[in-house]
């Protein structure tokens, strides 16, 4: 009887592997491992410093101006303040961003929505408060619309303080999460 | 509702609430068959913060900050709707270096609400290096409005009977060396405008808005006068020093994207030379009337009881405040009637049988400010 | 057009409906109006008195007197006067005619004031919440006795 369950118990196993693997099992020469367990191997390695040294030379921001701070957030974007020399560019679409920045007062309606933006952004990818508004309610602390302590929700990285920011602090606020990515401090990459 | 009307070989789009293409968030759902917009309807509030409950909590003084963010892009005409409240409630006198000074930031507020509406504008259009030109603009004519309230975008500047600060020394030099190059930028953009004809294919007669049809839908502002109509707060309802200064209300007739985006061309001229007038004329004196208690550190004052409305000339269109005084220390009840408002409600008719790609053209050539709807 | 003509007309035309008429100043005048006769004055105004730019309308609380005041601001694009007109409401139930069929951009103004002060619009086109989400609908907060405000969750105050 205990034989015969486990020969069962056995085959079910092997079911279940050749499903996963279905397709790549006839290929010779390959060697299954999961992605994530490259990726955790990587991470060890040096091989992580070199990529970080791209991905914080690289961050490209979503422009989605949603207060007073977005204005901000629009100039600094634009040729006067040229951020394009430190590969920070804004981006209108979710989908090639890296950063999300919370520029202004998030709404209870309008959360959802931002929940989404967050969503499709691929990872890795940062979050940084722009604005008292996003930081603590800002003006707005009391209002009965808005949502205060943004930070519960996103992992924020970086606050930048102000009623806006000028465009300098928000360039201030990349530098300093390139110094966080390249101390493996960040929130955006898991480590 | 749009849902229950849908079609046989019909559907419904909905751009927004985040849309690259929108001037701030909110959402259209547009009916569509085929490429053409059948009907649409605009959905608000993405971003309402309660700022007349907020006023109502904060004593006069500190409500001035709060309004500021109303609309980021004219803070200093809400300020200038709300503190004139307030002045015409209490009877205060303004002096008139300070209404001078007062002519000058808001002039220079509309100028640059102007340059980043135009920019935005062109980038909805396909002209996104138009953006870079209009901001760069912005950013010297910031740095102006900086020296003066020490504050790019939020100013929290007016009080109670006067301004906070004089204008700088070396300000006049500043403008002197700002205006021209100004000037220059915005005859060139006008040269573009008018000799690209893939921008002109793209706005001449599209969103074509008539006067009557303006009126009877209460839009104001450079929406309005850009259908023919002269309605201009500055000269119908003069407040401030308007009335001793010289410049004409910019009108088209033609109604369309083109003649909107015109109008505001033409106004930020008559801007500078308003403000350029006003350097001229700008009289010696005190920033607050002497023997008056304004101006002096007084976080608490007392209004008596009484009904205001207070209406100014925004960039956008008529800004009025209608206020209510019990005759405590903090307003009873505000109300903000922002320009926008009306205006965005026109884009549903606006939009019907229009191609898709033109939405984006009409909505942006409104030059609508999301958050002063939301407040 | 002045201040005093436009107050004689109005109140020579609807003797019963309009009462407490005053001219604050030559642009300024304010009147009050029976709820029931409402979108008939409206009418009035748009047609006869060039009154053709309803720039607002809204609602304003008074729980010690336990009524809401609808304010219009009704001015025009010819002259420069402007006409508060108002109607008072009991608080309990305050139903008003909708003047959507005389001025087409009352519509968000009458929603707003729907969802913000429960005051109810018979005849409005479409009327559902504006600027609140949709499970805000019946807190009706901008009424002085709401208990949501102020909002005490902030934690990175300092
Ligand atoms: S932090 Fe200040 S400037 Fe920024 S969105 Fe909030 S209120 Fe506006």
């Amino acid at each position: 009887m205990d034989e015969v369950e486990q020969t069962e118990a056995e085959q079910t196993e092997v079911e279940e592997n050749e499903a996963e693997n279905f397709g790549y099992d006839d290929v010779p020469g390959v060697t299954l491992t999961d992605s994530n367990a490259i990726s955790d191997f990587l991470k060890k390695t040096k091989v992580q410093d070199v990529l970080n040294w791209g991905r914080k030379n690289s961050l490209w921001f979503t422009v989605n101006a949603m207060g007073c701070c977005g204005v901000e957030l629009l100039s600094t974007g634009m040729a006067h303040y040229d951020t394009d020399r430190f590969g920070i560019i804004p981006r209108n679409s979710p989908r090639h961003a890296d950063v999300l920045i919370i520029s202004g007062y998030v709404t209870k309606k309008y959360l959802p929505a931002l929940k989404r933006v967050w969503d499709q952004m691929p990872s890795p990818k940062w979050v940084i408060a722009f604005g008292d508004c996003a930081i603590s309610g800002g003006p707005f602390y009391e209002s009965y619309s808005t949502h205060q302590n943004v930070d519960e929700i996103f992992p924020v990285d970086v606050f930048v303080p102000g009623c806006p920011p000028r465009c300098e602090a928000l360039i201030q606020g990349f530098v300093e999460l390139q110094k966080k990515i390249e101390a493996k401090k960040d929130r955006g990459t898991e480590y | 509702m749009l849902e229950e009307k849908v079609g046989p070989s019909e559907m419904i789009v909905h751009i927004g609430p985040q849309h690259p293409m929108l001037p701030g968030p909110f959402r259209l759902n547009a009916r569509l068959r085929g490429e053409t917009v059948v009907d649409s309807e605009v959905e608000m509030g993405w971003i309402h913060k309660g700022i007349e409950k907020i006023l109502e909590n904060k004593t006069y003084l500190q409500g001035i900050t709060i309004v500021d963010r109303i609309c980021y892009l004219a803070a200093l005409s809400n300020e200038e709707a709300y503190v004139g409240c307030v002045e015409k409630l209490a009877g205060i006198e303004v002096p008139e270096r300070s209404q001078y000074i007062r002519v000058i930031v808001e002039e220079l507020s509309r100028l640059q609400s102007h340059l980043l509406g135009m920019g935005e504008y062109a980038s909805f259009v396909g002209f996104v290096s138009m953006f870079m030109y209009t901001i760069k603009e912005r950013e010297d004519v910031l740095s102006l409005l900086d020296s003066i309230t020490g504050a790019r975008i939020t100013h929290s500047f007016l009080r109670f009977g006067g301004v906070k600060d004089d204008i700088p020394p070396g300000f006049r030099d500043d403008v002197k060396r700002v205006f021209p190059n100004v000037r220059k930028a915005i005859d060139s953009y006008e040269d573009m405008y008018s000799t690209d004809s893939i921008y002109r294919a793209r706005t001449v007669d599209v969103g074509v808005l008539t006067a009557d049809v303006a009126k009877d839908l209460g839009v104001s502002g450079p929406p309005l006068r850009a259908t023919g109509v002269p309605f201009d707060i500055r000269k119908d309802e003069p407040y401030l020093v308007y009335e001793d200064l010289d410049f004409k209300v910019c009108t088209e007739t033609a109604g369309d994207v083109y003649a909107r985006i015109q109008v505001r061309l033409d106004e930020m001229r008559e801007s500078m030379y308003i403000i350029e007038q006003c350097l001229d004329q700008m009289p010696e004196g005190p920033l607050f009337a002497e023997d008056t208690p304004y101006g002096k550190r007084s976080p608490v004052m007392r209004i008596p009881a009484g009904e205001v409305y207070h209406r100014v000339e925004d960039p956008r269109g008529e800004m009025g405040f209608y206020m209510v005084s019990d005759g405590s220390d903090k307003p009873y009840r505000v109300k903000i009637r922002g320009p926008v408002y009306p205006t965005l409600q026109t884009l549903p008719p606006l939009l019907k049988g229009v191609k898709v790609a033109d939405i984006v053209a009409i909505a942006g050539s409104m030059d609508t400010c999301t958050s002063e709807v939301d407040r | 057009m002045d201040a005093n003509t436009i107050i004689d007309s109005l109140s020579g035309q609807f003797p019963d409906d309009i009462y407490d008429t005053d001219v604050e100043s030559g642009i300024r005048i304010l009147a009050k109006v029976k709820p029931e006769n409402v979108v008939e004055v409206c009418r009035y105004l748009k047609e006869d008195l060039s009154f053709d730019h309803l720039g607002c309308e809204f609602g304003v609380d008074y729980p010690d007197r336990n009524e809401i005041e609808v304010v219009y601001l009704i001015s025009s694009y010819d002259h420069p006067v402007v006409l508060t007109l108002k109607a008072i409401l009991p608080r309990d139930n305050p139903e008003i005619e909708s003047v959507v069929p005389v001025y087409w951009n009352a519509n968000w103004y009458e929603r707003e004031t729907y969802e913000l002060f429960g005051v109810k619009y018979i005849n409005h086109p479409d009327l559902r919440q504006l600027v609140l989400p949709e499970e805000m609908l019946g807190e009706w907060p901008l009424r002085k006795d709401y208990k949501g405000f102020p909002n005490k969750t902030a934690k990175n105050l300092v």
